[in-house]
Order: C-alpha cells, then structure tokens, then sequence
C-alpha cells in the first residue's frame, strides 16, 4: 500500500473548518470524524486531520502556535491545469479563506495560495502543460 | 495525475537536515534540491521540502514558528509493518531526533513518533487492512 500522509492541523472551529475544506470539494471520512477531529480526503494518500485545540494539545506538550502569525509549514498540493488552481483559491476565498499572495506565473510552474479560516497556509500549483507532457513522456 | 502534496519544513542547518532525513531512509530528489532546497520523495505523491530559513521566508511572509517551543502542526505517515515503524523512530533517535513519546499499540493501530533536529514533529504508524483487523 502506497504510503499515506494525514497533516494533522489545529483549528478553533470544527464546523467552520469543515464547511470550508467541503466547499473546495473535499469530502469528510465519517469513520474518522467526530466532535472532536474531521478527517478530510484530500486523496487515497493524502489526508487532513482537523483537531479543536482540546485535541491537539493531546498530540503535543508545546504550545499550539497561533497560524495567523507564525509558520512552521507550508502545504503544496498540486492541480492538472490553471484553472483548477484558479478555481480552488476563487473557492476558498468564498468560503471564508483569505489570500496568500498573489499568483506566481515561473513558466514551467504556475502557483497560487490561500489561507484558511485558521490562516493555516496552503499553496496549489500545477506544472506547464508542455512541461507536464514532458514529464509524462519521459515516466512512461 | 494523483494529487501531490509537497510539504515544506524551515530547518536551521540544510545539511545536517538533509543527512537526518537520509539517515532515515529517503532519498534527497537532486533535480528539485540546491544549496536552500532539499527535496525528498516519501512516496509517490508525499514529498517533503527541508528549506534553510532565508529560503522559508521568501515564501511567506509570516515569522517563522520555533518548532521546540510552538506546535503548528503534526505529520503522520504511514507504514507498512509495527517493525517499519519502530525502525523509522530507531533510525531517527540515532540520526540526532529525539523520541516524540512511547509507542502505543490500539491493537488494529500502532503509532510511534519523533521530533527531527527541528523539533518537528513527525507520527509514524501502522493501520491493520480490514483483512488483518
């Protein structure tokens, strides 16, 4: 089985983190999900664990840092094309994100980012598509 | 195309990161790394991004969390036996890590975990397939 990652993050919300995952389209696994923690399916390998605080400080004796001022990691999920990563940061924004900064075009790489309610960061690319041709041809 | 994540971590010695996270058995991907980047594939979609802290700045504007102090965030990972699980937590404790706390087995669950040379925070474990629980 392929190795899976679950980024587990604090949130002060439950309900408002969840609304805001889902409204990007992201659904929640039910069997990992209760009052105190949602598990949302990002993919079969990637998964976000949202905790209340009460939860998280379970996990961890430190301090939980406040997202909105400091930054310890930066998550980078990857779209098949521009729009979906226009799509994506346009959704979160709607659904009570805020903005990153502004949409990087490096040619071989477009990358945009939004924040969420937590300002936990998140960035979303997706490669040139000759680039990503290349790539795909070179794998095969 | 499965989604990929990409997750990038500040760390204060590339180096010294970068032999931590071999040490553990992965391997640094040299076309996406250079002297403030070290890229590694965890898997097929999981890939981590050690980045100096001059680097980590460039890409947000926010201070750079003291991850021995604060916790922003936890990484878990999967495995695919108990035993690959303790091996990571071995390799890292004997790679300059410190362990995160004692191993718990829930039985169908077993989970262990560590902090690298940062203080980050990573959870290993191991989840019985429907068809071992």
């Amino acid at each position: 089985m392929p190795a899976q990652i679950f980024v587990n993050l604090p949130i002060r919300d439950l309900k408002v983190s969840m609304d805001f995952y889902e409204s990007l389209g992201y659904r929640h696994n039910p069997q990992f999900t209760d009052e105190t923690a949602a598990c949302i399916v990002i993919s079969e390998t990637i998964h976000v664990m949202l905790l209340t605080h009460d939860k998280f400080k379970g996990f961890t004796p430190k301090a939980i840092a406040d997202a909105t001022k400091v930054t310890e990691v930066l998550l980078c999920l990857s779209c098949d094309n521009r729009e979906e990563v226009n799509t994506m940061v346009a959704k979160a924004l709607a659904a009570g994100g805020s903005k990153s900064q502004d949409p990087i075009d490096y040619g071989f790489m477009y990358l945009h980012s939004f924040q969420d309610p937590d300002g936990h960061m998140w960035e979303v690319f997706c490669m040139n598509q000759q680039d990503q041709s290349d790539v795909n041809s070179r794998n095969s | 195309m499965p989604t990929q994540i990409f997750v990038s971590l500040p760390v204060r010695n590339l180096q010294d990161s970068t032999r931590f996270y071999e040490s553990l058995g992965y391997r640094k991907n040299s076309q996406f790394s250079d002297d403030t980047v070290s890229s590694f594939d965890i898997s097929e979609t999981v890939h981590l991004m050690l980045a100096t802290h001059d680097k980590f700045r460039e890409l947000t504007p926010k201070q750079i969390g003291d991850p021995s102090k604060v916790c922003h965030s936890l990484l878990s990972l999967s495995c695919e036996s108990r035993e690959e699980v303790d091996s990571i937590v071995s390799k890292a404790i004997a790679a300059g890590g410190s362990e995160a706390h004692d191993p718990e087995d829930h039985g169908f669950m077993y989970q262990y975990g560590f902090y690298d040379l940062d203080g980050h925070g990573w959870g290993v474990f191991w989840f019985a397939s429907p068809a071992e629980s």
